[in-house]
């Protein structure tokens, strides 16, 4: 699903490796914790797989294609099978929560009809039928979240890639966000999460990597924080 | 809307029309700068069209002009020719003006005399020798010795204030063709200037739609409608300045003088209809390709 082999990333020459010679494979269905200090590289794991980066050196396969040899123009089709989510959220401010999510089905030129159905789905599946006419601004963090998180899942994507998704939440959404991450991961989903929650982590028992100035220094099956 | 068209033009439509209205101070800064900037060019070309019809029979160093009988045969004009041609100290050069192309000049000269122009067919329309002189102050001397010859019907050169008017006006035309390029390229950068500051304050929306998996083209197509309706929407207003300017020029200088005589200053409603479609397409090419060009530099992967 995902593999990693011998990567190396340095952003300008002469400057150290976000990634240094890092090999890691991550399988169908598998639910992945990235941790790590700031400056660890994790964020850079992540960029590297949506192919806003190309490795220095190294490969790297996701959704069954090798990133390296991906010409520009398909980026966007490999970005169809990976959802991702962030700490901010990044939802368009001027379109409400169902168009939001609505949005990732417009861009593959899904009919009207089954972007209806689908949206609704996904919408009640992260706790947010009732206010999908709400705009990002008059919904909580928690709520932001959901529906970052119900755009990243509504197009039903191999991979979800989400980066400190609960950096901005509370301790308790927080949880809500994991059991609803953990949710989509027993559909089959593989989800890689970078996080600093420990907490979470320690909670989740899932498998860990560890990553310590852009090296990988621990690979864990139902691992810890730290 | 939506129930008759496919998704994708749907999407677009839907799009363009909400990013206008949902960034309507950018909108109404990108019409009036497609209509402030192209009406000052279609002014500025219209301007240049009027100097040349008031000149058009002194074009190309034309000085003096030596009308035929429009029923002269062969043999006497060659005559002439040769006359014209054993002249080289006094005569530059020398073209002939058929009767077609004296009869279409004169559409645009008698157009305040439309009586006279009316009285005319191409086969009545005196033919001419339009000759450069090799010094101006000779053009007593060959109009003299032409005027009286047979098969010559008479000899025109301009006096000095027309000799001073077609200086100016050259000068003119010149200087109006040097403004009406350098106001055209300005315009084109106040406008991609304006289209790229829009797309700029909506460079996050640019960034989430790449995340979620939008083709460059996808999220391209939506940004260079809006620029071509802004851009259609400024010609409109700036065609339509230019049609007021050219009205309001018509009823103030080119009216009829004391004497009667109308100003030699004017444009034809062909030459208006020109520049009013050269407006309407600079402005609606610009506009989009300048929205297409604005966009990519937020695009690359």
């Amino acid at each position: 699903m995902i593999r990693f082999d011998r990567v190396t990333k340095i952003y300008n020459k002469g400057s150290s490796p976000a990634l240094r010679d890092c090999s890691v494979e991550i399988d169908k269905g598998e639910f992945v914790f990235l941790v790590g200090p700031s400056g660890s590289g994790k964020t850079t794991f992540m960029r590297l797989l949506l192919r806003e980066e190309l490795p220095t050196s190294g490969r790297i396969w996701a959704a069954g294609r090798e990133l390296g040899r991906l010409s520009n123009w398909r980026v966007p089709y490999l970005r169809r099978n990976l959802g991702c989510v962030f700490q901010d959220f990044r939802l368009l401010a001027n379109k409400t929560a169902f168009e939001n999510v609505a949005f990732v089905l417009e861009v593959i030129g899904r009919p009207r009809p089954v972007i209806e159905s689908q949206v609704n789905q996904v919408l009640d599946l992260v706790g947010l039928g009732q206010k999908k006419h709400r705009f990002p601004s008059e919904l909580s963090g928690g709520e932001q979240q959901r529906v970052a998180i119900a755009r990243a899942f509504v197009n039903r994507p191999l991979v979800l890639l989400a980066d400190e998704p609960t950096g901005n939440l509370d301790p308790e959404t927080s949880i809500g966000i994991m059991k609803l991450l953990e949710k989509i991961n027993k559909t089959g989903t593989t989800i890689v999460m970078a996080t600093h929650d420990a907490g979470l982590v320690d909670m989740m028992r899932r498998r860990v990597v560890e990553l310590d100035q852009g090296s990988i220094v621990r690979d864990q099956h139902r691992g810890v924080y730290g | 809307m939506s129930r008759f068209l496919s998704p994708r033009v749907d999407y677009t439509l839907r799009e363009a029309l909400s990013n206008l209205w949902r960034n309507r101070l950018m909108t109404i800064a990108a019409i009036l700068t497609v209509a402030v900037s192209l009406s000052l060019v279609g002014s500025a070309m219209l301007v240049k069209q009027a100097v040349a019809n008031a000149t058009v029979q002194w074009d190309h160093g034309v000085n003096a002009i030596i009308w035929l009988d429009p029923s002269i045969t062969p043999a006497v004009r060659e005559s002439i020719h040769q006359q014209l041609l054993a002249m080289p100290e006094d005569i530059a050069s020398c073209y002939y003006n058929g009767h077609k192309a004296d009869y279409a000049e004169a559409r645009i000269v008698l157009r305040s005399e439309p009586a006279a122009f009316q009285a005319l067919t191409p086969a009545t329309t005196p033919p001419s020798y339009r000759c450069r002189l090799r010094n101006a102050v000779d053009a007593y001397a060959v109009a003299s010795h032409f005027a009286k010859q047979a098969g010559v019907k008479n000899v025109t050169y301009p006096g000095q204030a027309i000799k001073t008017m077609r200086r100016t006006t050259t000068v003119l035309q010149d200087v109006l063709l040097v403004v009406a390029i350098v106001l055209m390229l300005s315009a084109a950068v106040l406008i991609l200037n304006t289209i790229r500051l829009a797309i700029f304050s909506r460079r996050h929306e640019v960034s989430v739609m790449k995340l979620v998996g939008a083709t460059n083209w996808f999220i391209r197509i939506p940004f260079m409608l809006e620029g071509f309706l802004e851009g259609l929407a400024g010609a409109a207003c700036a065609a339509g300045i230019v049609l007021w300017l050219q009205k309001v020029f018509d009823s103030v200088v080119a009216k009829p003088t004391a004497s009667g005589q109308p100003s030699a200053l004017w444009v034809s409603t062909g030459q208006l209809v020109t520049t009013e479609i050269v407006i309407v397409i600079v402005a609606v090419v610009l506009s989009s390709i300048g929205s297409g060009l604005a966009v990519r530099r937020f695009l690359s992967t």
